[in-house]
């Protein structure tokens, strides 16, 4: 019988994802197109927010949007009757997106002549944390019916975005949600983390969240 | 379950790594996950043999160590792992921590033959 070897590894199994990520980052930067990732449970508003998205700024840039669903094409023919440019990926059973995918997708999107390009992730707030897609920026929403909670239930992915929305917050009458408990919990975890109220359905809080984007875009851009 | 596409990826990393190091007959591999990161040992066990189908790693032993969720007590300094104590500091009682380890995902090693 042969001996055995053994060979050390010793690597995160992120790692690979992580140098992706990176190498997609750069080549963003060089292309000046401002990738942004958006991430949150089903249903938070990451479409609606999509589409305020797009209302606020599509006179001032050309946007392009990326609807990542399990299987389903909904959110995608929702977004292409504003006329943006628009891409659905598919995951086949994928709960998160990684670096790969992301790729594939800008490449089906077409980035020569975007300036900013929005990532709707899976709905889903474990997996998405742990995998960087390369974007710029990383966002997330968390609507007001969630709960105040849950930044101490999903700590990582609060650790890891660079802004975050509370959105629905016209509807906060109907539920006890805390917004200074919120905010004061994320800081804990981020401290440099951006809080923006925000309703996608009323439009409320919508231009302090275009303006936040309009000054990172621009500096991404080297405008 | 999102453990069958990580542990694909996984996967594909210990190929690539076998052939760069001209091993052609892998008999077990070696994972260390930590005890809070969102892979859940059972689940990974579970799905290995559909990860491993058709690659280098077919026929190959899975052995997973689990590395301990340890925190930092940031009122006394006390190190305590945070499952068993229910992220609660056991010394002074408060919940203002930092993690310290637990939350890896690695690939450790391979028993080559
Ligand atoms: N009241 C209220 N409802 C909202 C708001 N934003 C979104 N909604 C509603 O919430 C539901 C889900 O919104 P979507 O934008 O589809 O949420 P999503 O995060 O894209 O959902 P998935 O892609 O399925 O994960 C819809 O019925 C929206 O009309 C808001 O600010 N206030
Ligand atoms: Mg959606
Ligand atoms: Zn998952
Ligand atoms: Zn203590």
């Amino acid at each position: 019988m042969d001996a055995y070897k053994v060979l050390e590894i010793k690597q995160s199994v992120f790692d690979d994802n992580d140098q992706q990520a990176d190498l997609l980052r750069t080549e963003l930067k060089k292309e000046q197109t401002f990738l942004l990732n958006l991430m949150s449970s089903p249903g938070s508003g990451k479409t609606t927010t999509v589409l305020r998205t797009i209302e606020a700024l599509q006179d001032e840039m050309t946007i392009g949007i990326m609807e990542a669903d399990i299987d389903s094409d909904v959110d995608a023919r929702t977004v292409a009757g504003t006329g943006t440019k628009v891409i659905q990926l598919h995951t086949g059973g994928m709960c998160h997106l990684d670096a790969d995918m992301t790729r594939q997708g800008l490449l089906g999107l077409g980035t020569a002549d975007i300036d900013f390009a929005i990532l709707e992730n899976v709905g889903n707030l474990v997996c998405p944390a742990e995998f960087d897609t390369g974007a710029s920026k990383n966002a997330m929403i968390l609507s007001v019916p969630e709960g105040d909670d849950k930044p101490l239930k999903y700590p990582l992915m609060f650790s890891i975005v660079d802004v975050l929305l509370i959105n629905k917050i016209d509807a906060v009458d109907y539920f006890d949600f805390d917004f200074e408990a919120v905010k004061e919990r994320v800081t804990k975890l981020n401290p440099g983390i951006k809080v923006i109220p925000i309703s996608a359905k009323t439009g409320e809080g919508i231009s302090e969240w275009a303006d936040w984007l309009r000054t990172e875009v621009g500096s991404w851009n080297g405008i | 379950m999102h453990e069958l596409g990580i542990l694909m990826g996984a996967i594909n990393t210990v190929e690539n790594f076998a052939k760069k190091n001209g091993v052609t007959k892998i008999q077990t591999l070696v994972l260390q996950i930590g005890e809070l990161s969102s892979m859940i040992p059972k689940y990974i066990e579970d799905c290995y043999p559909t990860a491993v189908e058709g690659t280098l790693l077919q026929e190959t032993e899975l052995k997973i160590e689990i590395l301990p969720g340890n925190a930092i007590c940031k009122s006394c300094n006390h190190v305590f792992n945070l499952i068993e104590n229910e992220d609660t500091c056991p010394n002074c009682g408060t919940q203002d921590w930092e993690i310290l380890c637990g939350k890896e995902f690695m690939i450790k090693e391979i028993i080559a033959c």
